[in-house]
């Protein structure tokens, strides 16, 4: 947290973590960047629209951060990479361990090509505090953070309350709507529904803020 | 152009409204455990006619955070709060400035002042006269500095009407006291004697954050229970009393 390289988002959030480990490089302009985040068991469709919006949201400037968890998470790191993108990976375990252990090529291509980041030791194996903790670190860590696919019980939601209660916007699939928990949250200040990354893209922008300000 | 509404967006789920109501502060809207007013409120300087939070800032949480972080030199985390408290600031004055002039029964307040830093050497700078003085559009043009920090020693978080020196004599006009956290209300109390004094008309204060600690008595399950998301539509001059 002392140290200039620790992310401006970050500093700007009441329960940053003290320490971060991070795999590969942190740069000030990660400060531009979107979590993608969705759930393991993810549909077709889900995986293609987190393709997407990875895809769209890059080729727009903006680095994308998920989990490295199977489903949403792995298909938004992968186009993004694909799309000569750079990804953050904020994972749920230390950043000697890989999990899933099928993730283990794509967490060291993110740790060349992007960061793999880390709010735990090293060492540190999955536990079932850790995952809703790295989601709290997600939020904070970007601008706003995107759902795509989740059911009631995934922990992506955890992640939608860390980020309003961070002040942060969250976009949510349309999809989503199908389910009573998501149209719930769309109630709230802050949460829209929208399914494409150029429309998000200029609703985080509107929310940049600068000076001088207007009421216009 | 960043716009208010855009900006103010997010606090809607950081901002937590005072109610009143039994067990609230009359004064500061303190959570009392059952007293009509908190220890400090009814042992302190009562100066100002009308004090007027704009959300409770917990310690620990997002607003806290941003009340202390704005005034912090790291940029650009610094910077980005100002705008956000700023933006903060403007929504809410524009809704309900009218409530707080209408509750001392004046037509409007023809000055608006801030509450001196505690550091005198950080007074000519503090990001609150940025804030007051220029950033927010409905203040800006009114904005004086009234006051100053007097060079007489007081203790900390107590109240002194020697606190702070009026820079010059007022002739009677309604003032408009803007502070960012509201913790005791020493500061704030003093500010309104030190005003008065000096020949001010009736004193209003808003707050940005009255301070509290979720541990403390039954904060916890009063905080929770408090109305969700923030409603910009209602202040806690212009609220419906509670139906409790």
């Amino acid at each position: 947290m002392l140290d200039p390289g620790y992310p401006v988002n970050l500093h700007a959030v009441h329960d940053r973590p003290a320490l971060l480990f991070v795999r590969g490089e942190l740069r000030a302009d990660d400060e531009r960047s979107v979590a993608i985040v969705g759930s393991r068991h993810a549909s077709q469709e889900g995986l293609a629209h987190a393709r997407r919006l990875a895809t769209g949201l890059s080729e727009a400037g903006y680095v994308v951060a998920s989990g490295l968890a199977a489903g949403i998470d792995a298909a938004a790191h992968t186009a993004t990479l694909d799309a000569g993108g750079r990804t953050l990976a904020v994972i749920g375990t230390g950043v000697d361990r890989v999990y899933p252990g099928v993730h283990a090529s794509l967490q060291r291509t993110i740790a060349e090509r992007g960061a793999v980041i880390s709010c735990f030791w090293p060492d540190q194996a999955p536990t079932r505090q850790s995952f809703p903790l790295r989601n709290g670190v997600m939020s904070g860590l970007t601008r706003a953070t995107v759902i795509v696919e989740a059911s009631s019980t995934s922990g992506t939601r955890v992640q939608a309350r860390r980020a309003l209660a961070h002040g942060r916007p969250v976009y949510l699939a349309t999809k989503l709507l199908a389910q009573r928990w998501a149209r719930e949250l769309a109630e709230r200040p802050n949460v829209r529904v929208s399914d494409t990354a150029d429309e998000i893209a200029a609703m985080i922008e509107r929310q940049r803020d600068g000076r001088p300000l207007t009421d216009e | 152009m960043p716009t208010v509404a855009e900006l103010t967006k997010g606090y809607g789920n950081v901002l937590l409204a005072p109610q009143p109501g039994p067990g609230v502060c009359q004064t500061c809207f303190n959570l009392t455990d059952g007293y009509d007013r908190c220890y400090a409120c009814a042992h302190g300087g009562r100066w100002l006619d009308a004090v007027v939070p704009i959300s409770y800032s917990v310690g620990g949480e997002q607003l806290h955070h941003a009340l202390v972080a704005y005034k912090r030199t790291l940029e650009p985390v610094a910077t980005h709060f100002t705008v956000q408290l700023a933006a903060v600031l403007w929504r809410f004055l524009s809704a309900h400035e009218q409530c707080v002039s209408r509750a001392l029964g004046v037509p409007a307040f023809s000055v608006v002042t801030t509450v001196p830093s505690n550091d005198p050497e950080r007074d000519d700078e503090h990001p609150l006269h940025g804030l007051v003085g220029q950033l927010v559009r409905p203040t800006r043009e009114r904005f004086r500095r009234l006051l100053v920090r007097s060079a007489y020693p007081v203790q900390p978080h107590r109240f002194d009407v020697n606190r702070y020196q009026p820079t010059g004599r007022l002739t009677g006009e309604p003032v408009l006291l803007i502070d960012d956290t509201w913790t005791t209300g020493a500061n704030a109390q003093s500010a309104a004697a030190a005003l008065k004094r000096a020949g001010a008309g009736p004193v209003a204060a808003i707050v940005i954050g009255r301070h509290l600690n979720r541990e403390w008595g039954s904060n916890d399950s009063q905080l929770n229970g408090l109305p969700k998301p923030f409603d910009w539509e209602h202040c806690v001059r212009c609220k419906q009393p509670d139906a409790r």
